[in-house]
């Protein structure tokens, strides 16, 4: 029962880091590599307005998705914008944006690891024999509720609907006066703001470090490489992948190679079906 | 030097004379020049007061420093709460006048350089730049503190050999081999000490501990829970050997990749073998997700171990409490407040009064106390002479924060004990309320070690 319990509960985690990434990528084709470091940011900006403006904690994480939303629609009208089209170009800017965010928060005094947010709901149950703390159990509710609010978002709202017109076929969407760079902005914002959101329900699992930024946007690509770039349903997919792996890794193997199966999961992707699970791009041409 | 001084107090000022003698004009002229004149007089009579007050001072003052290079990993705890030691040692000693040497008073000053060996991917060669740059570019005569990965340590020794540098290393750096090298090898690195401990004698006092809890708690269940990194794995490697040798029964062994982010299998199976004792050897940040989870999951084992997460002040704010009952290895005496030797309270406020806050960590009070090592060794020997200091530093013997601080003389390490007349001690604390209180070794203990109520 706890493979099975916690692996829901990893693979919930593994997705809500992936989300924002993945959102960015299948609307606007831009692999955001500075998105680990927006997650730590926005960590770092809810605990900086709880302990130092000592403002409650839900203004403070109101502040904290809004800031770091606004971060990312400025990444993009004042850097990505320029380089738009040039794959390269892309994710050496996004990374360098990444590298340089992280590193400046940490000139700028995150160091240590005495930075965490507060649990929202702490305290623990038993559920089916093992033992569950709140916080994890919210995040599995929060994230699933999550998902479904995006799916309505991007079906029922115009803005979503412009966002999926734009991912679809940026031309055609282009010709019915859909403002391409405008979704960009829009899209870097929401992947962004869900950085942050992740960051908050995340982060009071363990602290806020810096070097947690890496291993975040490592795990939002893994989960994205198997899932299939551009595709949500795919990250969830490769999402639940990766999280049981990991635990059943842990539970039969040893946690020893919770990563290298991991990452042998990439490979197996990339060898077998390089545009991975659910994956639209150049699925043709691996067929032909 | 005070001839100007003198002179403009009594003659007022030349020109003014020259001039009321030379120029046709009526007195009161005269006196408004003079009136200038005066104001220009008594600037001239200030500019000669400072300037003879600062001569004098920079006469008694004038002795070069002596350059200590502090390579450290700035940006972790083991990096800049060694730094922080070192710089308050060095202002303490300078204002007491500095180090005696060759009938001068000389003061220390420090260079300090990132080495950026603990972040994760920079290399070894990073480190021994930094390292050539303080011999070379800041002319440090000794250095105090890193390189603080082991490996970059390990490859340094040739550097220090190379330019005959004396090199304390204060903090990181667990691996025996450091020190095994000096012994093997003396007339190569006797440049090379260490002020901390390492590996095999941290599990001689978690034994010790162990034996303690055997006896006192009838615990006899361990559970082991290791950091996939060397000196981690070896610690865990080697507290099983022991643990299973002396009647305890080690439920598993789990190593955990850097960056994992859940322990709940572990923990869970852990509780399913009765752990009493869950033994921890991590030093990453996500040890931090380790504890909480413990908390959250109440588990009924005792957690202890060297967890790096747990060690500063704050991390009882940061965890929420949940850290409560936890038992961590300092490494060194010091780290924490406590009553070892008398002046281990007076660098505790002096750090407190300094940095404001509590001594942090591994690496604090070993820094500190590798400055004043390094001043008696240089005042023993006379000289900054490398092959004199070693010398100096081999023959020391001083109660420091510690306790009693020696260098063995064949491997330069310091000498360990469990009590600090003997030598220099660690402290395992416990998280009670908020406070890191010491409970081991038995002879500094001030607090007994408490049980979360959930394991009865």
């Amino acid at each position: 029962m706890e493979v099975l319990l916690y692996g829901i509960i990893n693979s919930v985690i593994l997705s809500l880091l992936s989300l924002g990434f993945t959102l960015v990528y299948s609307i606007s084709r831009l692999p955001n590599f500075a998105h680990g470091a927006l997650y730590i940011a926005a960590g770092y900006i809810v605990w900086l307005v709880i302990n130092k403006l000592g403002l409650p904690y839900p203004v403070a994480i109101v502040v904290g998705i809004l800031a770091t939303s606004l971060i990312g629609a400025l990444i993009y009208r004042f850097i990505i914008i320029r380089i738009r089209g040039m794959e390269i170009s892309e994710i050496i800017a996004t990374y360098a944006i990444g590298l340089a965010i992280l590193e400046g928060l940490r000139w700028g005094g995150l160091r240590g690891m005495t930075f965490t947010l507060p649990a929202i709901f702490p305290g623990s149950v038993i559920l089916f024999d093992v033992s569950v703390d709140y916080q994890r159990i919210f995040i599995v509710g929060i994230g699933a509720l999550t998902f479904f609010l995006l799916y309505l978002f991007t079906h029922f709202n115009r803005i979503g609907l412009a966002l999926r017109g734009i991912a679809q076929d940026e031309r055609a969407a282009m010709m019915l006066g859909i403002d391409s760079d405008m979704t960009a902005i829009v899209s870097l914002a929401i992947g962004s703001g869900l950085a942050a959101f992740a960051a908050i329900l995340l982060l009071p699992l363990g602290n806020i470090v810096v070097e947690a930024g890496y291993s975040v946007l490592i795990y939002a690509i893994a989960v994205c490489i198997i899932g299939g770039l551009g595709s949500w349903g795919g990250a969830i997919v490769g999402s639940f992948i990766i999280g049981f792996v990991q635990i059943l890794t842990e539970r039969f193997l040893s946690t020893h190679f919770q990563m290298v199966v991991a990452l042998l999961a990439i490979i197996v992707t990339l060898l077998l079906k390089p545009s991975g699970l659910f994956g639209k791009q150049k699925e043709l041409e691996e067929r032909v | 030097m005070l001839l100007p001084v003198l002179y403009t107090l009594l003659m007022g000022c030349p020109g003014c004379s020259t001039l009321a003698r030379l120029l046709p004009v009526k007195s009161k002229s005269i006196h408004t020049i003079r009136g200038v004149c005066m104001r220009r007089s008594m600037v001239s009579v200030f500019l000669a007061l400072c300037l003879t007050v600062g001569l004098a001072i920079s006469a008694t003052a004038a002795e070069p420093p002596i350059i200590i290079g502090a390579p450290l990993s700035t940006a972790f705890l083991y990096g800049w709460d060694a730094e922080r030691g070192i710089k308050l040692a060095v202002e303490e000693i300078n204002a007491a006048g500095g180090v005696a040497v060759g009938g001068k008073k000389r003061p220390f000053s420090v260079e300090v350089i990132d080495t950026r060996d603990l972040e994760p991917g920079v290399p070894v060669s990073e480190a021994l730049l930094a390292v050539e740059k303080l011999i070379l570019e800041k002319k440090a005569a000794f250095l105090i503190g890193g390189p603080v990965r082991s490996e970059a340590a390990l490859a340094a020794m040739d550097l220090l050999n190379k330019y005959k540098k004396v090199s304390i290393i204060t903090t990181g750096v667990l691996t025996p081999a450091y020190t095994k090298r000096v012994e093997e090898n003396y007339a190569k690195y006797k440049y090379c000490f260490r002020n901390t401990s390492h590996v095999p004698v941290m599990i001689g006092e978690f034994t010790a501990l162990f034996d303690d809890l055997k006896k006192t708690q009838g615990f006899t269940n361990a559970y082991i829970m290791v950091q996939d990194v060397a000196h981690a794995r070896g610690g865990g490697e080697a507290m099983k050997k022991v643990l299973e040798g002396r009647g305890w029964t080690v439920g598993d062994m789990k190593i955990y990749p850097t960056g994992t982010t859940d322990y709940s299998v572990g923990l869970i199976d852990a509780a399913k073998k009765n752990t009493q004792v869950l033994f921890l050897w991590m030093d990453m940040p996500e040890s931090a997700i380790l504890l909480k989870q413990w908390s959250d999951m109440k588990s009924k084992a005792l957690p202890m171990g060297f967890v790096n997460a747990a060690e500063q002040p704050g991390f009882w704010k940061a965890s929420a409490g949940r850290t409560e009952y936890l038992l961590v290895n300092l490494v060194n005496g010091g780290n924490s407040p406590s009553k070892i030797t008398p002046w281990t309270m007076k660098f505790s406020n002096a750090y407190l009064k300094k940095w404001g806050l509590e001594p942090e960590g591994y690496g604090t009070s070993s820094s500190y106390m590798a400055v004043y090592q390094l001043k008696a060794a240089i005042e023993k020997a006379n000289s900054i002479e490398s092959d004199a200091v070693v010398k100096g530093l081999e023959d020391i013997d001083l109660e420091g924060v510690y306790g009693r601080m020696r260098f063995d003389k064949k491997t330069h390490q310091i000498i360990p004990s469990l009590d600090p007349k003997e030598g220099a001690v660690t402290s395992i604390i416990q998280w009670q309320a908020g406070k890191r209180v010491q409970v081991f070794p038995p002879k500094i203990a001030e607090g007994k070690i408490l049980y979360p109520p959930w394991t009865k």
